[in-house]
């Protein structure tokens, strides 16, 4: 009979297959690197302690069908230590023909001994079986916010993006760019211009892990609802951030005021003429739209055509008036038995998504191998 | 197992799966997979309603097609799990 279970050493090879075919949608098959960072991930970085494992299901045959990748957080609130499983990689094969597969994976983990669960990039199939769970969606955490530098380039770069010889009409989509941005004036939709504002009191600067590190766990301490990092850990989920080939180069800055006292952080991935992506961004309190127009300001300043991230509620208040765009293409769902914590995360404003979520792995956009 | 059980298992799959479509009969031993009624959040939706409407735990090893996949093994699944 199917079954489900804890993902063991042995199930690495047909979980990457998994994930190589039905998340990246690629037809090549699983390589090494990819085996072994599948294995790093969910097998090394389970809580053994507290029984808290990736899940997977296994048909009748024993071959495995489906995986629920399960990553341990410890979080604080009110004083009081929890356990969090991060739900981020979910992948059913025969869902069609066995959509048990997928609800009895889900039932599993909601049910193991995690105080909380989340995901940070549940697509609409996976969002309606959380709420079926009795999960909330958090709307405000769902959303992608999108800073168009130059209209024509970032046109093209979409196109690009499916048809690649689009790149080819580049020089038209600079040329474009620069009839656009020659008129200057005040921000726009369509494209941004470097004025003069606050944020020219700030300097932005490149931050190594340590650095990076010590400042986010200082901002995260405002949130009632956290991750309790600590310096170890953040640092090693830097590590794991330090490349995502598909994304571009990071830039892991720290904004500074004059007199050098740090105001907030950001760090995203772009290369000239392509879309940034920015995993984190973290400010002290009241000075988010700083951190954030130092952040766009740094894009454009490096020739990205646009640049996005995921919001938070207080981005998504100091983004108002900066000429973003907000789309939405997975959500963020939070689960949690105790009505105490289920509320705290649903109307309390926890601290989710980015580094606390599943973007610092090399799983999202990373090339493997 | 009552008819007063198929009854309500029926009224939940044609208020739930078939949007309160009850042109058609909904034969007792039709398959809601095979027939595309059910899909996985279908049944996380019929496993909740189940446990709350007959008073019954449903463990993870319950969930398979042998339970749920027609009106028929529901009714039999939950009269065994009323009988134990």
């Amino acid at each position: 009979m199917a079954s489900v279970r804890s993902f063991e050493a042995g199930d690495v090879d047909a979980v990457a297959d998994l994930f190589q075919r039905l998340l990246r949608k690629s037809g090549q098959p699983a390589n090494d690197d990819l085996k072994a960072y599948i294995h790093t991930l969910f097998l090394d970085g389970a809580n053994r302690d507290a029984g808290l494992f990736s899940r997977v299901h296994v048909r009748t045959d024993g071959t495995v069908s489906g995986f629920l990748g399960v990553l341990p957080v410890e979080m604080q609130f009110e004083g009081r230590r929890l356990l969090a499983a991060n739900c981020g990689t979910f992948a059913c094969d025969d869902r069609d023909s066995d959509p048990f597969a997928g609800a009895r994976l889900l039932r599993d983990v909601l049910s193991g001994p995690q105080d909380l669960s989340f995901s940070e990039t549940s697509n609409d199939i996976s969002t309606d079986m959380w709420r079926t769970m009795r999960a909330g969606v958090l709307a405000s955490y769902s959303l992608e916010w999108l800073r168009i530098l130059k209209p024509a380039a970032f046109a093209l770069e979409a196109v690009a993006g499916k048809v690649s010889a689009a790149r080819l009409l580049s020089p038209v989509a600079k040329l474009g760019d620069a009839i656009l941005c020659r008129r200057g004036g005040k921000q726009t939709w369509s494209h941004y211009a470097p004025l003069a504002g606050k944020a020219d009191a700030f300097a932005a600067t490149p931050a190594d892990n340590a650095e990076f590190a010590a400042l986010g766990v200082e901002l995260v301490a405002q949130f009632p609802l956290r991750p309790a990092w600590d310096q170890p850990t953040l640092e090693a989920m830097l590590k794991h951030a330090e490349r995502k080939a598909l994304h571009g180069e990071r830039i892991q800055h720290i904004v500074r005021a004059r007199s050098g006292k740090p105001v907030g952080l950001y760090l995203y991935y772009g290369n000239p003429g392509g879309i940034g992506r920015a995993v984190q961004v973290m400010a002290a309190p009241g000075q988010e739209a700083i951190v954030i127009d130092c952040l766009i300001r740094n894009a454009h300043e490096r020739g990205l055509v646009a640049v996005r991230g995921r919001t938070q509620p207080q981005l998504l208040q100091a983004m108002i008036g900066k000429k973003c765009a907000f789309l939405h293409t997975s959500s963020t769902v939070v689960h949690a038995r105790d009505p105490a914590i289920l509320a705290a995360l649903t109307h309390g404003q926890p601290f989710l998504n980015g580094l606390a979520g599943e973007g610092w792995t090399r799983l999202i956009g990373d090339r493997f191998g | 197992m009552s008819d007063e059980t198929r009854t309500a298992i029926r009224a939940f799959i044609v208020e739930n799966f078939l949007f309160g479509d009850d042109s058609q009969p909904l034969a007792a031993d039709l398959s809601l997979i095979d027939n595309d009624l059910i899909d996985s959040t279908g049944i996380l939706e019929l496993v909740g309603f189940l446990e709350e409407r007959f008073a019954i735990t449903i463990t993870d090893a319950d969930i398979v097609p042998a339970n749920l996949d027609t009106i028929d093994r529901i009714a039999g699944f939950i009269a065994r799990k009323q009988a134990a």
